[in-house]
């Protein structure tokens, strides 16, 4: 398998429920099943697409089938009550938002299908297997294929040949290759996958569930996909979505210490130091690089709520972030939680100016690293 | 060194922007030779701050200052645009600082920079360092020495924080190069570590990566096949928790791959001097920088 960095792995992100990725899928012209999605059961009633039924849970966890979110039902009877249990559940750790309801789809095989990023290559790459299913991962029969830009469709019908496929079924499944990788490459996706494509008997083809993965960085030129935010960030616990709309990078660990830093890898090695030096890390927190007083003062906020948090590790190497900025967050934050146990690393623009405006505080700067983590750890034991 | 020296001729595309003119003034104190900026509809004008020439085009910019390197600190989206007119007007080194790319963008503009030969830094880095000779792009100056040691990084302050700890030391740096944290980039690990054992200013090479991806694994086994010098490698991300992006968009474990622990091993296996801290990372180079050298 190629290095496809978590796409299909559970992630915290802008994933798509199955009912969204479906009408993305209509949009660009890849067959789906009639489907119409309910959030009561008494609206099953108005759905006229003949029994029996599947329901399925609208969830972004993984595992729904084997978790029982997906059930057939053969009359309204037996609908209700079972959409009314359906919409009740939580599956892996994600709440049930509304159910999509389908006509039972019969079909003679199960094929895989999709696009995504290959890092290593540098380029959008296809995957598929002709015998589709659910483990993916440990299918022998997957190929991949690089796409090159620009696209043009015989690079699906060179990844349906590979495939095994012939005939009329070679250019069905070419072409809902080349609808995909279109849709991939125009709404920025970081992944568009069909799993299973369902195969009938008269070789037509239908998308049978699919997962969308929006790119984050995206968001700004895809309007589509703006509004549903809020929504989609539902899963995410309630700091950790917080920071996400002020822009911090914030994930949430078990410790006691409470680390904020500029910069993704430091905000990471100074982490892997607390653990190092016998500590606890209680977060992982990357203001980013250049942030203002407002920014820090957000961040030591956001930290500060955490009530496993008992000592917070502040560490600013001042490259684009002026030490004077993050000096002026520190004073207004110590002035409301003066008792607040702090440990201060600042280095770098405007050290001396951020030194004197912090020198009536009583809060002691520590120029290095390794001294600062090793305060923390020593406060974090013993304060309360 | 590698790469850049204190003759090369950049130009800034997006020098009027607020992040543009600071660090156009930045890299002017530091001795680089920013000779023109370049934003569409300011042409005529002058850098915010600075004597430097504003033009609309970058056709325009290199015809009439013979620059060869364009420093890119446009907004995402217009990144793509940008680096495309760089290319097509003759620019040989593209350094992208611009965060917040979309990776099908970043695709389609490294498919471009390799069709035409162009190297390409970044998306979402530093740039690139020469000690006492240039800097480009958003690096703080001061924390930087002129010296034996070759820096390459997927990582923008954590490189600061090693430099540091390397010019306390004494152990001063021939190039640092910043390859940025998105998971779609320009120039990899191999294609640094190549121009840094080619180079007789380069004793020692530092290379600073951190979860997510194969690419330090794939640097391991690039090393122990074409590297002579000696190379200390630090890996941040130990803690990291699997699942989850810790910041930057290439910086997740997934599936039990990318773990820190998987890259140093990699390292380890391939004679590679692994640190724990950024101070050992100085530890480590002194060692070696001690012994003769090898092979």
């Amino acid at each position: 398998m190629p290095d496809v960095q978590g796409i299909r792995k559970g992630r915290r992100q802008l994933n798509l429920y199955e009912y969204e990725a479906k009408r993305l899928f209509a949009e660009w012209g890849i067959p789906t099943a009639p489907g119409v999605r309910i959030t009561k059961p008494e609206e099953l009633a108005k759905v006229h697409l003949g029994w029996p039924l599947v329901l399925k849970c609208q969830v972004m966890s993984g595992g729904r089938g084997k978790a029982g979110g997906i059930k057939i039902v053969n009359d309204l009877k037996e609908g209700l009550e079972t959409a009314k249990k359906l919409l009740a559940m939580t599956i892996n750790g994600s709440k049930t938002e509304s159910l999509l309801v389908e006509p039972k789809v019969s079909f003679a095989k199960e094929m895989y299908i999709s696009v995504t990023m290959d890092r290593t290559r540098g380029c959008p790459i296809f995957i598929a297997a002709a015998d589709g299913g659910i483990e993916i991962e440990s299918n022998p029969n997957v190929i991949t294929m690089p796409i090159p830009y620009p696209f043009e469709p015989y690079v699906a019908r060179k990844l349906a040949h590979n495939m095994g496929l012939r005939g009329a079924l070679l250019a069905r499944v070419a072409d809902v290759a080349t609808k995909l990788y279109k849709m991939f490459d125009a709404m920025d996706l970081d992944l568009a996958e069909i799993n299973p494509l369902f195969v009938n008997s008269g070789d037509e083809v239908l998308a049978g569930d699919g997962k969308v993965t929006v790119n984050d960085d995206a968001l700004g030129r895809q309007p589509k996909f703006r509004n549903d935010v809020d929504k989609h960030l539902a899963d995410l616990p309630e700091r950790e979505r917080k920071s996400k709309k002020l822009g911090l990078n914030l994930v949430e660990l078990d410790g006691n210490i409470g680390i904020i830093c500029n910069g993704a890898g430091l905000t990471m090695a100074t982490m892997d130091m607390v653990k190092n030096f016998g500590g606890q890390p209680g977060n992982f927190l990357d203001a980013g690089g250049g942030s203002d007083q407002e920014k820090t003062l957000q961040a030591l906020e956001i930290v500060n709520d955490n009530p496993s948090v008992n000592v917070i590790l502040l560490n600013i190497l001042g490259g684009i972030t002026a030490c004077d900025e993050v000096a002026g967050a520190l004073v207004k934050f110590m002035q409301k939680h003066p008792k607040r146990h702090m440990v201060v690393r600042l280095r770098g623009n405007n050290q001396d100016k951020a030194e004197k405006m912090l020198a009536d505080s009583g809060l002691k700067l520590f120029p290095d690293l390794e001294n600062a983590v090793k305060e923390a750890v020593a406060k974090s034991k013993v304060a309360v | 060194m590698i790469l850049v020296n204190k003759s090369t001729k950049v130009i800034v595309q997006g020098a009027t922007g607020k992040m543009g003119s600071n660090h156009t003034k930045r890299m002017l104190a530091y001795g680089t030779q920013v000779v023109a900026g370049v934003t569409p509809g300011r042409g005529g004008e002058k850098v915010p701050g600075t004597e430097v020439p504003v033009f609309d085009t970058v056709k325009e910019a290199v015809e009439k200052t013979g620059a060869t390197v364009s420093v890119i600190f446009v907004p995402p989206y217009g990144v793509l645009d940008a680096g495309c007119e760089a290319i097509d007007a003759g620019i040989s080194l593209l350094v992208v600082i611009t965060e917040g790319m979309v990776p099908q963008d970043t695709a389609k503009l490294v498919d471009m920079a390799r069709a035409k030969g162009v190297k390409m830094v970044g998306p979402n880095c530093p740039g690139v360092i020469t000690p006492g000779e240039t800097l480009l792009g958003i690096l703080p100056g001061m924390i930087f020495k002129k010296g034996p040691v070759g820096m390459v990084s997927r990582s923008g302050t954590l490189t600061y924080e090693i430099a540091l700890a390397l010019s306390d030391a004494d152990h001063g740096q021939s190039t640092c190069v910043g390859i940025g944290g998105d998971p779609v980039k320009g120039m990899d690990y191999p294609e640094v570590l190549t121009m840094f054992n080619n180079d007789p200013d380069t004793e020692v090479i530092v290379l600073i990566g951190e979860i997510g991806g194969t690419a330090e694994e794939d640097a391991a086994a690039f090393v122990k096949q074409n590297i002579k010098k000696p190379v200390v490698c630090y890996i941040a991300g130990q803690t990291a928790p699997p699942g989850k992006r810790m910041g930057h968009a290439g910086a997740i474990i997934s599936g039990g791959k990318g773990t820190a622990q998987s890259k140093m091993q990699a390292m380890k296996d391939a004679g590679i001097e692994v640190a724990l801290t950024p101070r050992e990372v100085a530890e480590k180079v002194a060692k070696l920088r001690a012994q003769p050298a090898r092979k």
